[in-house]
């Protein structure tokens, strides 16, 4: 290694001061969060981060990431708290920074920072029977680990856990909340009345919260179709057999995907991830060259460090092919109509409403990614999904698809055991070898 | 030829050693801090009672919570496989299986053919295993071995949480405060941990022979209030706490004929 003649002692005392730097970072993440160097110093090390051996699409999504974050935590753009399945393209098109406090729990059991917040929603009387990702997130703007909200928006749609931590948090803020009622079976009638609310909500948050208005609209949806059409590429390439991408890796931009529709750091990030896709497919180098088993993964994944995935992916060989979550399920938006549009991408949501529907969705998911069993990651204190997995099971099993239910939990590393998830893996697989004959 | 299987699990190691497919010796000891040396242990036990040198095994195969930690094997393989290919050689009329160790509990459903067709485990809690049972007989100062007997004299069965170990002890102790003897609140305990498996055999679909492997199927109790919730009756064979290390070296043979037939077709 090249050291271009720094003397050793300062190059020690430099590692020593980059350690003391990350001990801090990490046990106070709430000041370096709200520094503008910080984010000044993340986004010149970028194209280090390329040098030693980043993809591009992985940087093109830290570059999304950083940009919200810095937006949200400088306080340059309103930030406006969302539940999951809020479109977020309505919040950029008003000119505001969406924060989905459910998401930034993900990024904080992956960081090691969940505990903290988790303890901090204990506090306020939750019990841990509540969905950790709501948990610590309601924690973490407790314990003022996230950014201030100008408004909060909620649907009534999927987590219920969700729109109620929200709500906790627009109390704690002192800031308005909205709640979005999706109607449970859609019609022609149900969106346009999902429309009208939404145009109610984007009309009021621009008359109330300062910087915000309704010029950007057009321009988020662009960008949203723009990017869902990258996506399409994404997801059409990773039918591939082998699987092109680790699914491991897949569930964390999960996250993006939940996030970032109507951004502009979207649509760069899928376009990066299409050409890596593409040069993977093109030159055989596929992260399991001799897969053995293909996965559909359900709901999330345990977002701390686990081994689940090493030894699902090496010791098994077996590609987790696609997930639940990162099937774009809503068809392209109407730039001539946006409210309507929004409403039709909220409705086509396959996990609200009859189960019919999501169960069509993961047979439609079975056949186009050639996929062998299905794991539903059943993360503790999960009603929307957890509650189907009985009719789930007897659904696939009717179709010859071997089901798991494998327990666990996203963010809090105290409610799943690695060993016993490795040994309910291990068998599947074994069960699924078995049905091939070896 | 012979071959051998070692189920490491957490409370108990077993080993099972087989000339050809005949079991000529078996071994259980306490698992004990170091996995390995109570794996290698229990090898040599096996081993030494038939006469045979450890390095003279054709195949060596693991399983249990600490397969991992074993040298010197061909393969390791989940308890879940194991306990179905043993279970199913020691009752050949067996289609649910239903395994209750000391850290979990689980339920296979076999195809026609005794592979696995379908399995359930128990959820976060360590209610419905041994280590429930183990915890409570403490509380309660009774071995386990008599909790069958005590389950018959108990004329009915006090109410006990099946959901927390913790709860379920506090319920026990509170119980004996009460003056009420061990009898009724053994034959709780029991019903306790059968209503968990009976709610996983449920899951797999009940049908066919049900046979109990596992160190708690030594426990009658359990097997009685088992046999209570499935209106069935419930098969014990006499060496079900090897039936994961019997599964496991049923795989170890099959995969050390499969190797010595390739070598006799090999072309000279």
């Amino acid at each position: 290694m090249m050291h271009l003649g720094i003397p050793s002692r300062l190059r020690r005392t430099a590692r020593r001061a980059a350690g003391r730097a990350a001990r801090w970072a990490v046990a106070r993440p709430e000041v370096l969060l709200r520094r503008r160097w910080a984010y000044q110093v993340a986004s010149a090390a970028l194209p280090l981060l390329e040098l030693r051996g980043a993809k591009a699409y992985q940087v093109a999504a830290i570059r999304c990431v950083l940009s919200d974050f810095a937006d949200a935590y400088l306080g340059r753009r309103p930030c406006i708290f969302t539940s999951a399945f809020v479109p977020t393209e309505l919040v950029y098109g008003l000119g505001g920074v969406p924060f989905l406090p459910e998401a930034a729990a993900g990024l904080a059991a992956a960081s090691d920072l969940a505990a903290r917040s988790l303890s901090a929603c204990e506090a306020l009387w939750y019990s841990p029977d509540l969905c950790s990702f709501h948990r610590a997130g309601l924690g973490g703007a407790a314990a003022g680990l996230l950014p201030r909200p100008s408004a909060v928006i909620v649907t009534s749609h999927l987590c219920d856990g969700g729109k109620r931590s929200l709500f906790h948090i627009s109390r704690l803020a002192g800031c308005p909340f909205y709640m979005l009622g999706v109607p449970y079976v859609p019609s022609d009638r149900a969106t346009r009345w999902l429309a009208s609310q939404i145009e109610q909500v984007a009309g009021d948050l621009a008359r109330r919260v300062p910087g915000l208005s309704l010029e950007g609209l057009a321009q988020a949806l662009r960008r949203s179709n723009e990017a869902l059409a990258e996506y399409e590429r994404v997801s059409a390439l990773r039918r591939n057999v082998p699987a092109p991408w680790r699914g491991s890796e897949a569930l964390n931009y999960v996250l993006l995907f939940l996030w970032s529709w109507g951004s502009p750091g979207l649509s760069p990030f899928y376009r990066a991830l299409r050409l890596h896709l593409e040069r993977t497919i093109a030159a055989g180098d596929f992260p399991i060259r001799e897969e053995r088993h293909r996965l559909l993964w359900l709901n999330l994944r345990p977002y701390y460090d686990t081994g689940v995935f090493k030894y699902l992916e090496g010791d098994c060989a077996s590609s987790v092919a696609f997930e639940e979550y990162s099937f774009a399920y809503w068809p392209s938006l109407d730039l001539r109509d946006p409210f309507a549009s929004l409403a039709e991408k909220m409705m086509s949501n396959f996990g609200w409403g009859p189960i019919e529907r999501r169960l069509e969705a993961i047979a439609r998911l079975v056949d186009e990614y050639s996929i062998d069993g299905v794991v539903q990651f059943a993360q503790w204190g999960c009603r929307q999904s957890n509650g189907g997995a009985a009719i789930l099971a007897t659904e696939l099993k009717e179709k010859g698809i071997p089901f798991l239910n494998l327990d666990g939990d996203g963010v809090d590393a105290r409610c799943g055991s690695e060993a016993q998830a490795i040994t309910r893996l291990g068998a599947f697989i074994e069960l699924l070898g078995a049905r091939r004959g070896g | 030829m012979f071959v051998a299987g070692v189920d490491v699990g957490s409370t108990t190691t077993k080993a099972v050693l087989l000339s050809d497919r005949n079991c000529v010796a078996r071994h259980a000891m306490p698992t004990g801090v170091d996995l390995a040396a109570a794996a290698d242990e229990c090898l040599r036990i096996v081993c030494g009672a038939a006469g045979v040198g450890h390095d003279n095994l054709a195949a060596l195969v693991a399983t249990g919570y600490g397969r991992d930690r074993v040298t010197g094997v061909a393969r390791t393989v989940t308890e879940i496989t194991c306990h179905a290919r043993g279970a199913r050689a020691l009752v050949p009329s067996a289609r649910v299986v239903v395994d209750v160790g000391g850290q979990d509990s689980k339920v296979i459903r076999l195809d026609d053919d005794g592979m696995v067709a379908d399995f359930v485990m128990n959820d976060k809690c360590a209610a419905g295993t041994g280590r429930f049972l183990e915890v409570m007989a403490a509380r309660l100062n009774v071995p386990l071995e008599e909790f069958g007997m005590r389950w018959r004299k108990a004329k009915e069965a006090a109410r006990i949480s099946s959901t927390c170990t913790v709860f379920a002890e506090s319920e026990v102790i509170s119980l004996l405060s009460r003056g009420v003897v061990p009898e009724p609140i053994i034959k709780g305990l029991c019903d306790a941990v059968a209503d968990r498996l009976a709610g996983m055999v449920h899951r797999v679909g009940l049908g066919g022979g049900v046979v109990m492997t596992g160190g708690v199927s030594r426990n009658d109790g359990v097997r009685r209030s088992l046999e209570e919730r499935l209106s069935c009756r419930v098969t014990v064979p006499e060496e079900a706490q090897f039936a994961g290390a019997y599964g496991a070296a049923l795989i170890a043979f099959e995969m050390a004929s499969y190797v010595l037939s390739s070598q006799v077709r090999r072309p000279k």
